[in-house]
């Protein structure tokens, strides 16, 4: 007994809700596509420019991760996204036990104008991921790729592969042509619940391709002004899918939001009750309080934690916003605003943070750590 | 009283090029700025990333949007993760240089026993211990080595 405990320094698994991970070529794909998409891939990739071309770090990743001098020949831009040096550098070298892979090109695909194009470098990326990347470690639970711009189609995409051990949730952009709480992308949202998969929500191709502006009054001109957009891109869907009503129609689904922080939800909770109590009569369909209704079904990923200069500060957003339960950590490794598992949260309540590091996840996504079964 | 630790031969960090070494249970980089030698440690004072791993550039400056200068070419030094800047010179940083700073190490280039060369303050602020020596001042035919005073 005292042996396992000093071998295991923690008291609680670590799941990090957020691992980006990439096909380091185009012609990784190629594989998993008909030879006409094969053939249009290599020529002309996505066919979509991204609003924001422009990041942090070097091209958007760590600049300690990416390997410069080495990139792939014919690298889609992504030189060290390699399944062994994630394994080694962020799984065994920060302890985590189970890490969700987010991807990936979901999101700009449901901006393209071909939907079919579209819905098929989905499922080669989704083939790909699980061949190259979830069957190398049996720590990676899979965030399946989606068309939303076709929503029958997303359905049928999670009803292939929503069956696969790994696979924890289909993924939505934040971008969109709609809100997504709106009943056009419901049959995507009925698909999660008949494979007991959640939906997880990463921003992402806001403002590209067929999607409006990244904000009510357009494009902004610098990438660090997108940054502080993000929590309009979330707070969008928070409220489409309390109005729409989508957690009455499904009350099983749990929607996780990531990388959006989370110091922005507590004044929309409050503002969101505040106007149901006066206006209610309107969407009658909405039963409970909308912060209940976020707090029963909507987690939000930790990263990128924000920093205020009073430490208490945060802890007063957590207390409002019952982070005990909404709250997941994340890291999104391996971009350049990673949050590191060892700072984050450190000082704060062993509960609160058992219930971050894992147990919200793990009821979120519906998790199973590989050590619980070895542990026997 | 700092001890003294070899870093290598001085020659085998060109200018604009740096080494990573551990000295005294830390890891600390040095780097060679136009022929001379500046170490700080390798641990970025945010979150403690490996600092000496990031980008070495110039300090961009703009007057006016869409104005881009780049003053004081490979001083700066830009965190790998969450891209915080240092001064290579003095370990301060660029947006609160006296309240956010990595700490730095006197560096000597010296031949055999022989110290050829002694160390130079030049930072600005007493609280930062900055020092810097030239590789050119080193006479003699012994292969000039770097040591980090730590």
């Amino acid at each position: 007994m005292n042996t396992v405990a000093s071998m295991k320094p923690r008291k609680f698994p670590i799941i990090d809700t957020d691992v980006h991970h990439y096909n380091a070529r185009k012609s990784d794909l190629f594989p998993y596509m008909t030879r006409f998409n094969a053939e249009r891939f290599a020529d002309y990739g996505y066919g979509v420019q991204n609003s924001f071309a422009f990041n942090g770090g070097s091209r958007g990743r760590r600049v300690d991760v990416v390997d410069e001098k080495n990139p792939a020949p014919d690298s889609v831009g992504a030189a060290a996204y390699d399944v062994e040096d994630t394994r080694r550098r962020l799984l065994d070298g920060n302890s985590i036990d189970l890490a969700i892979l987010t991807g990936g090109p979901g999101q700009i695909c449901s901006t393209m104008m071909d939907l079919d194009y579209a819905s098929a470098i989905c499922r080669a990326f989704n083939d790909y991921s699980l061949e190259h990347w979830v069957a190398k470690d049996a720590r990676f639970r899979y965030a399946l790729h989606i068309n939303s711009s076709d929503p029958a189609g997303a359905a049928a995409e999670i009803d292939r592969l929503g069956g696969h051990p790994a696979v924890c949730a289909a993924m939505l952009g934040c971008g969109a042509q709609r809100p997504f709480g709106h009943r056009f992308y419901h049959p995507i949202y009925e698909a999660c619940v008949r494979n007991g998969l959640a939906v997880a929500m990463h921003f992402g191709a806001e403002g590209a391709g067929t999607n409006p502006p990244p904000s009510a009054a357009g494009y902004p001109s610098y990438y660090i002004e997108n940054r502080q957009l993000r929590p309009s891109f979330y707070a969008v869907h928070v409220v489409s899918f309390v109005f729409e009503g989508v957690f009455d129609k499904f009350p099983t689904l749990k929607l996780g939001m990531l990388e959006g922080g989370f110091a922005w939800l507590a004044p929309l909770m409050w503002k969101m009750d505040l106007d149901w109590k006066g206006l209610r009569r309107q969407t009658p369909w909405v039963k409970n309080l909308p912060s209940e209704t976020v707090k029963s079904h909507i987690r939000f990923a930790t990263q990128p934690m924000e920093e205020p200069d009073d430490p208490n500060a945060l802890k007063h957003i957590i207390d409002w916003i019952d982070g005990r339960r909404t709250l997941m950590f994340s890291t999104d490794y391996p971009h350049w605003d990673w949050d590191d598992p060892a700072m984050t949260l450190a000082g704060y309540p062993e509960d609160l943070r058992r219930r971050v590091f894992c147990e919200n996840a793990i009821e979120t996504f519906g998790l199973t750590l590989p050590s619980m079964s070895q542990a026997a | 009283m700092p001890s003294k630790y070899e870093v290598c031969f001085a020659d085998e960090i060109p200018a604009g090029g740096r080494r990573i070494v551990d000295a005294a249970g830390r890891s600390i980089g040095v780097f060679n700025i136009d022929n001379r030698f500046y170490a700080v440690r390798n641990s970025c004072p945010h979150k403690g990333a490996p600092l000496c791993l990031g980008v070495v550039e110039g300090y961009v400056t703009g007057e006016r949007p869409g104005e881009f200068t780049f003053e004081r070419e490979g001083e700066i030094l830009r965190c790998p993760w969450h891209g915080w800047e240092f001064d290579l010179k003095t370990g301060e940083s660029v947006f609160n240089p006296h309240k956010v700073w990595v700490r730095s190490y006197q560096v000597s280039v010296e031949t055999e026993a022989r110290v050829l060369a002694t160390a130079e303050a030049e930072a600005a602020d007493p609280g930062i211990e900055t020092y810097a020596v030239s590789v050119e001042t080193v006479e003699g035919r012994e292969r000039p080595v770097l040591y980090v005073h730590v």
